[in-house]
């Protein structure tokens, strides 16, 4: 018989005994109670609040089995010197899931629940898709694999460039800089993510002074180039014009920002990349809005794990060298989660499930922000072949200008490259090897000179605490 | 004109083309050797020389299969790939020898 009232959220969502089930989806949270409410029963009220629950007993949870819809949280550990953190396990049946949907998993796992007023603070630290959802998606529209084989660039990490200033440049002038960095030896030039169609540079002016530089580069170097042509738009059909203006151009890639524009019209520029043959570069804008506070929001490695699943063939992930120093181990977990097809849970690098990709095509990680020619030989070291390395100031801001610029990276890449397949430790001789190409190189030694030496001791890096991310 | 990987350094010694066919080798890669007069970046078919080297495991075996390509086609570009059984296509490619005429 139904009995009205509120009932504590742990007598039914608290179930320690229980054994996730290969098709749950698994969600580990950082969770800061209110004073006053124990552990258990903030988990539960996530668990709840994520899933079947109301604040209170209503007539009509009599009408179905809610233990077949019901998440439950199964594990509860705290954070080591947090003592007001808990980290929480929940997991969710299938069932609660539409197919193919991030938005799906987006309203259910991180809806409601990160306002409910019983915890002060909630975080989204990982996701376990299990395979049986994993299949429902597209996944990247090229992968990495296909991507190399269409452009024909293989056994090294290819490069590009941001074009700056990233605003105010009329389109011929644009095209010029694009020209100039391609013809120089850069594989892709980007827009930069808050290009769209502003007054000075409307965007179709924008891809056609674009796309012939990119001819011309290809015709004069005899090499495969591209230009990440941003077609983030006010709405999804101006966004779709506009992907479908530039392959009439003949580019080989567009970009989307993904948060900003949102996870439904990312999965349909996707889903229209894969149908059209089109490379599609995914830049994070907004994500620092929500995955930089630690105690609450979501951790990036679940946004990666999202944007594969919804589709992107390159990720902008952070360059691990430089201002990113401190979040090594976590940056390159979410590589492997991009890269890999299967990703081993290792608390040492914030990966707190297995994810097993199914065979998902992969993502190009991109590390942009920063760089320059000495962090060249850390990048490969650190990254190997399957990234692409953004130069944006590192080129253009080369003494003799954007083409020198270009040259002296692909000169170092290339150097740095050889010497790693001979057997030499990029990490130890890093200079010497860049010093030994510049040589050789006139564009190479004017940037060595123009930019001060970096250490490359690996050694000195903070490791990231098991527990916090 | 540029040819990809490696060609925006000098081109390679016969000691520095051997360091970068054992890595290859020692990768467990397998080694396929593709030629052609007229390098496209749109034209992924260059000419097959010969089957992949299946089972070579000494640069030295390369090295000769490249100097016999050459031999037969001074004329050609000539390039070294290494396949991956397992991501099941190539993920080394650069030319290894240019025509004799002046490069």
């Amino acid at each position: 018989m139904f009995q009205a009232g509120v009932r504590e959220y742990r007598e039914i969502y608290w179930t320690p005994d229980y054994q996730p089930r290969e098709t749950d989806v698994l969600a580990a949270f950082r969770i800061i109670p209110q004073p006053e409410v124990s552990p258990e029963e903030a988990a539960a009220a996530v668990a709840a609040e994520s899933s079947t629950a109301t604040w209170t007993s209503v007539w009509t949870d009599w009408l179905t089995m809610l233990d077949r819809y019901q998440a439950r949280a199964y594990s509860l550990e705290p954070v080591p010197g947090r003592p007001d953190q808990y980290l929480a396990y929940v997991a969710y049946p299938l069932e609660l899931f539409e197919e193919g949907s991030v938005t799906s998993m987006m309203a259910s796992i991180t809806g409601n629940v990160f306002g409910f007023k019983a915890i002060r603070a909630l975080r989204l630290e990982d996701l376990r898709i299990p395979v049986a959802l994993v299949k429902t998606f597209q996944g990247p529209p090229t992968g990495i694999q296909v991507e190399r084989d269409r452009l024909n660039k293989y056994g090294r990490p290819l490069l590009g460039a941001t074009l700056k200033p990233k605003l105010g440049l009329s389109p011929r002038n644009y095209g010029r800089a694009c020209f100039e960095l391609l013809a120089g030896g850069l594989d892709f030039t980007k827009d930069d993510e808050n290009i769209t169609s502003q007054p000075f540079m409307r965007w179709g002016d924008r891809y056609q002074f674009v796309m012939e530089a990119v001819h011309k580069a290809e015709q004069q170097t005899g090499e495969r180039k591209g230009h990440y042509l941003n077609v983030t738009a006010p709405d999804c059909e101006q966004m779709l014009e506009r992907a479908e203006f530039a392959r009439q151009l003949g580019s080989p890639i567009i970009m989307h920002d993904f948060l900003v524009g949102g996870f439904a019209a990312h999965t349909t520029l996707a889903r229209w990349c894969r149908r059209n043959g089109m490379l599609l570069h995914v830049h994070r804008a907004l994500h620092a809005v929500v995955d930089r506070q630690k105690d609450h929001g979501i951790h990036f490695r679940v946004l990666a794990k999202w944007l594969r699943l919804a589709g992107g063939d390159h990720l902008h992930t952070g360059t691990v060298v430089g201002k990113l120093e401190g979040d090594r181990a976590t940056t390159l977990g979410i590589v492997d989660l991009l890269r890999e097809d299967f990703v081993a849970a290792d608390r040492s690098r914030g990966i707190y499930f297995d994810q097993d990709w199914a065979a998902l095509p992969a993502v190009l990680p991109a590390a942009s922000g920063g760089i320059h020619v000495w962090h060249m030989p850390a990048l490969v070291d650190i990254f190997g072949d399957d990234a692409v390395f953004q130069f944006g100031g590192g080129s253009a801001g080369h003494p003799q200008g954007s083409r020198a610029g270009a040259t002296a990276n692909r000169v170092a890449l290339e150097a740095c490259v050889q010497a790693r397949n001979e057997g030499r430790n990029l990490a130890a001789d890093g200079p010497q090897i860049l010093k030994e190409a510049a040589a050789r190189s006139p564009e190479l030694a004017a940037a060595l000179d123009t930019w001060r030496e970096i250490r490359f001791d690996f050694e000195t890096i903070d490791t990231l605490d098991v527990v916090q991310s | 004109m540029m040819l990809e990987t490696f060609s925006y350094l000098p081109d390679m010694s016969a000691q520095q083309l051997a360091g970068q066919i054992s890595s290859i080798l020692s990768r467990r890669l397998m080694v396929g050797i593709e030629y052609s007069d007229a390098p496209d970046p749109y034209d992924h078919y260059w000419t097959m020389w010969k089957l992949p080297l299946f089972g070579t495991v000494d640069a030295d075996t390369v090295l000769a299969e490249l100097d016999s390509c050459r031999r037969e086609h001074p004329e050609a570009f000539i390039k070294i790939n290494g396949y991956d059984r397992v991501r099941q296509g190539q993920v080394v490619s650069f030319v290894a020898a240019k025509p004799e005429r002046g490069t």
